[in-house]
């Protein structure tokens, strides 16, 4: 047989029959490849965002030197590397001024990932710098400059060295780690070190040594390294912690993975429905076939490649669709990513080959497959069973497969769960309801007037097939719900999250005579900020009389460790217990309030007693409460929390922390000569990409939600075309008969728009089922129910439903039913 | 013939000559497109057996019989039968085309010009008239030289006047290629053009 699959395509095409399964097709394989594509590089932006929290993809840290051997042996692996020394100093600017500070020695490579800012004067416009500092020269925090009576030129003394002041240290990538430890910074060159003569064997020193490269380099060094690694030194990499924006960006991968996924499925549905249609009119072309002389076999052949050239096809086109996207996506954002965005690979225009494969393979196959089984006797006789039904197994098939293509793209079986348990719901529920629904409507219908007649009388002819596309719109109305919804909560999360007084300074370390200073100052100045919450250090030694581990090395985990306290009479704003009971106001009862996470982490329940050390002094207190609470707020947030009496007789310190707008920074420099002890800390720059990163993946969730509509209406148009034949057929004879055009368009109209209200209601009670669990188990977001789509579901699905089947339908009106009735 | 409790032909026993033209004539219902479709190899017969030249089509499977109507047999069908999708010229091309023949294009434009019908071949079914998409039919039928031609009413769907042109190269082209003619009608003029007329009332043949 030489009809090739190629020109029995071209033919099609040309006849337009193939349209929308082109469409679904090329759709399914760019939202697929485009979506994954973006969120790849989103990850790999993300892990370059958090190696930029270490300054360096590795890590090793230590108190004691470390050999240097390390580093020669890194750079046969091609790694990069720097070191750093932190140490606490005095520094001293002539006789008069001296101030305890925070050192940090670093050398020439500093810091291999993400950059360090400075500024030309004391809290001046904040640039990125390309070194840092050079041999002679140190860098002072802006607060130093007024503290020490400095200026850019004069000279400074660290131990015997004498520096020059460059210029205002302004951030550095790895300084979340201690924000509260000691003074200002100061930052000298690593190799200054051995001049201030402060170093010595047994100074609170931390060493650390960076790397950075090619991942499987690092991992050969790393299997290198470890052997040789002694208990006081640490290895870190990326895992240990990850920034505030990695929950608001992690958030809203999740959406897009949802929104693939939901893509998925929805072009897997307008693909089945889209070859149903098509297989159902091959019938008649089969049968001609044969009776020309074609076997099932070649039949088949010629399907089967006409189908594997289309998916070709429609693969290659669908990934530079889906490039394009994620391409767009970017563009969109370049100014605001604080990253670059990583390389995508070809993962995701493999997985979007392989669901053009799968959609084929399990919804457009299945009838094409036996349409070889067609009789050849159809030429003679056009009343025989059509070949194409779709049995149960067709469905059995299309459901694993697209279960397992959700599973495998999101790799989340929560949330593969619930959309799958949401359309089970609607199948289900349809079926049901729009049997019960349509049979009711036919009682209406015999005493309507001669439309609702026409229309309720249509309805309930297709039965099986209404009740079949009632359930086909209410799937494709579901996801859209869904995904809808999940987008609003998401997005009101993070405006809720950061409002625009969102605190974005804060201040620690203020005498207890200062407080009520600031707080006037403050409130001069009209800034708004948090209370003033008291500070007290001390330690915790044991849980119920057994001492918990010492240990010298700052690790997370279950040890005695050096913690921030506070008291309050009330339960802190934004905190929320979880266990047990507050205290009252005027309580002196050895109580604490422990933080949920902490308590885990350290291994302390609702009762057990804790002893403390603060200053010298031994404390004991019972655990009578466990809290939640928001560490992303910016707010003044504690582990542990006394009540006020009990902790009074401790010197206490102050902190709290308030918004500033760019415009009033200059007020930092006047608070600092005001109250020289207190320490700021300018948070602001974090908080604005903070901001302008959420700004921006909203539009990229907006973007991906009009790609995933445009999927739906695919849907839609496909499920109205699937019954557009018979209709028209039935209409032409109603035309023929004498019926007028507002009778039919009228009968049309109400027929799809009842199937369109239907289909709403459905899509309403699955959707909010699925909004619940995803929102609850996958997102770990609060669930609220939303009201406001119980009537917009079901009017959308009328007014859509009925416009697009009337729309579909608009023919029989304007051309002869002779025509109509030939070409039928 | 019995199809299960339901007997559509009973006791037919036929033998047509090579190049001869036989119409089958008959009431609607009377079984006339049964039989057809069963002699030309659409349909399997329950009981009994279809022998054309050397060939038992009741022992082919339908693939074979797909074959073999490749190979053997032509159509025309009341309905048309054209696809839709295709222009006149490649409706034509169609069987060529599935028996692999190479030259698939020039015979069918060499037909198309003998039904008269070569300025109109790149147009598609829904822009002829009835009269000619029969005429695309006729073309379509003899352009893989059956060597028998099966027509189910052909006129069933035409005007009178075009009805008899359609019959005139009906036959012109069967004297030319010498094919057998079996032709279902009910109209008596037509099968009146036939060598032999067999008539079926309820599924049985009576005589003439």
């Amino acid at each position: 047989m030489s009809m090739t699959a190629t020109r029995m395509l071209a033919r099609e095409w040309r006849g337009g029959e193939l349209g929308v399964l082109v469409a679904a097709l090329v759709l399914a394989v760019a939202v697929v490849s485009g979506i994954s594509a973006f969120t790849t590089r989103l990850q790999t932006a993300l892990e370059q965002e958090s190696h930029r929290f270490l300054a360096a993809d590795r890590v090793v840290r230590s108190s004691r030197p470390m050999p240097d051997q390390w580093l020669q042996e890194a750079q046969g692996y091609d790694l990069k590397q720097a070191t750093t020394l932190t140490f606490p100093s005095m520094v001293f600017a002539g006789d008069e001024n001296m101030r305890l500070a925070s050192v940090k020695a670093v050398s020439d490579l500093y810091p291999l990932r993400g950059s360090l800012t400075y500024s030309e004067e004391p809290f001046g416009t904040v640039m990125p710098a390309t070194q840092g500092p050079k041999r002679g020269e140190v860098w002072l925090d802006s607060r130093l400059f007024p503290l020490l009576e400095v200026e850019v030129g004069d000279y400074v003394e660290v131990g015997e060295g004498r520096f020059v002041v460059k210029q205002a240290a302004r951030t550095e990538p790895d300084q979340s780690a201690g924000l509260f430890s000691y003074g200002p910074r100061v930052l000298m060159h690593y190799d200054d070190i051995p001049l201030t003569g402060v170093v010595q064997p047994g100074s609170r020193v931390r060493y650390r040594q960076l790397y950075a490269g090619d991942e499987e380099a690092l991992e050969n060094f790393v299997e290198w390294l470890e052997p040789q690694m002694e208990d006081t030194q640490r290895l870190i990499d990326v895992n240990q912690g990850q920034p505030g924006i990695g929950s608001a960006l992690g958030r809203a991968e999740s959406f897009l993975l949802l929104a693939g996924s939901l893509g998925v499925v929805l072009a897997g549905v307008a693909i089945a429905l889209a070859a149903r249609r098509f297989s159902e009119r091959h019938n008649d072309y089969v049968a001609i076939m044969k009776s020309l002389g074609a076997t099932s076999g070649s039949v088949n052949r010629l399907y089967g490649s006409s189908l594997l050239l289309l998916g070709i096809t429609a693969t290659i086109v669908g990934c530079l669709a889906g490039w394009g996207m994620q391409a767009l996506f970017f563009d969109m954002f370049a100014d605001q990513m604080p990253v670059q965005p990583g390389p995508s690979g070809i993962r995701p225009y493999a997985i979007g080959a392989a669901t053009a494969l799968t959609c084929l393979l399990s919804f457009a196959w299945p009838p094409l497959r036996r349409l070889a089984q067609a009789s050849p006797l159809r030429v003679l006789r056009r009343d025989m069973p059509s070949e194409s039904r779709r049995t149960l197994t067709d469905y059995a098939i299309g459901l694993f497969a697209v279960t397992l293509l959700m599973l495998w793209y999101s790799g989340d079986w929560q949330l593969t769960f619930a959309v799958i348990a949401g359309l089970a719901i609607t199948v289900v529920l349809g079926m049901m309801l729009a049997m019960t629904l349509l049979r009711g409507g036919r009682l209406v219908g015999m005493s309507a007037g001669s439309i609702w007649r026409l229309a309720l009388a249509g309805l309930q002819r297709r039965g099986t097939a209404n009740a079949l596309q009632v359930v086909i719109f209410a799937m494709a109305i579901m996801l859209l719900l869904v995904l809808v919804l999940i987008r609003t909560s998401l997005i009101d999360e993070w405006q809720t999250q950061l409002p625009p007084d969102t605190p974005n300074h804060f201040m620690v370390n203020i005498a207890p005579e200062e407080v009520q200073g600031v707080d006037q100052m403050l409130r001069g100045e009209n800034i708004p900020s948090e209370p003033l919450f008291p500070m007290i250090r001390g330690r915790i030694m044991a849980v119920n009389g057994v001492e918990l581990p010492r240990t010298d090395e700052e690790e997370e985990g279950r040890r005695q460790r050096e913690v921030n306290f506070t008291w309050s009479d009330i339960v802190p704003s934004q905190n929320v217990l979880t266990q047990g009971e507050w205290w009252a106001a005027d309580s002196e009862e050895a109580l604490v309030s422990v933080e949920v996470e902490f308590a885990q982490r350290m291994g302390m329940e609702l009762g057990d007693t804790i002893s403390f050390l603060i200053g010298s002094a031994p404390v004991e207190a019972k655990v009578s409460s466990i809290r939640e609470l928001d560490w992303q707020s910016f707010r003044p947030n504690f582990f542990l929390v006394f009540p006020p009496r009990f902790l009074a007789p401790y010197p206490a310190t102050f902190m709290t922390s308030f918004h500033l707008g760019a415009q009033n920074k200059v007020f930092l420099n006047q608070f600092i000569r005001t109250f020289p002890t207190v320490t700021v800390i300018e948070m602001d720059v974090v908080v604005e990409q903070l901001r302008s990163i959420v700004t921006q993946v909203s539009s990229a969730i907006e973007l991906v939600l009009g790609v995933i509509i445009a999927a739906g209406s695919l849907v839609l148009v496909a499920g109205v075309q699937s019954s557009v034949d018979s209709r028209m057929q039935e209409s032409s004879i109603l035309r023929a008969l004498g019926a007028h055009r507002r009778l039919i368009l009228g009968g049309l109209l109400i027929e799809f728009a009842a199937l369109g209200l239907f289909a709403g209601l459905l899509a309403t009670i699955a959707a909010e089922f699925s909004v619940f669990v995803l929102q609850e188990y996958v997102m770990e977001m609060q669930y609220a129910p939303s009201p406001w789509i119980w009537p917009l579901g079901p009017l959308a699905g009328m007014l859509l439903i009925g416009a697009l089947g009337v729309f579909s339908c608009r023919s029989v009106v304007s051309s002869s039913p002779v025509t109509l009735l030939r070409e039928l | 013939m019995a199809g299960g409790d339901l007997e559509i032909l009973k006791g037919i026993s036929l033998e047509i000559k090579s190049g001869e033209s036989v119409a089958i004539i008959g009431a609607s219902g009377s079984g006339k497109s049964t039989l057809l479709g069963l002699l030309a190899g659409l349909d399997e017969a329950s009981e009994g057996r279809v022998v054309i030249g050397d060939t038992d089509l009741s022992e082919l499977d339908e693939d074979g019989r797909a074959l073999f109507r490749g190979q053997q047999i032509g159509f025309v069908f009341q309905s048309f039968q054209l696809l839709p999708a295709l222009t006149a010229l490649e409706n034509v091309m169609l069987p060529l085309e599935l028996n692999g023949h190479d030259d698939a294009r020039e015979q069918a434009e060499y037909f198309l010009d003998r039904v008269e019908l070569s300025e109109r071949s790149h147009h598609y079914p829904r822009q002829m008239s009835g009269g000619e998409q029969q005429r695309v039919a006729i073309a379509r039928a003899f352009a893989a030289r059956p060597a028998i031609l099966f027509a189910d009413e052909p006129t069933g769907n035409l005007d009178t006047r075009t009805g008899s042109h359609i019959i005139e190269l009906l036959f012109e082209l069967n004297r030319e290629q010498g094919a057998t003619l079996v032709l279902v009608t009910h109209d008596n003029n037509l099968a009146d053009l036939c060598e032999r007329r067999i008539r079926l009332e309820a599924g049985a043949l009576v005589a003439e």
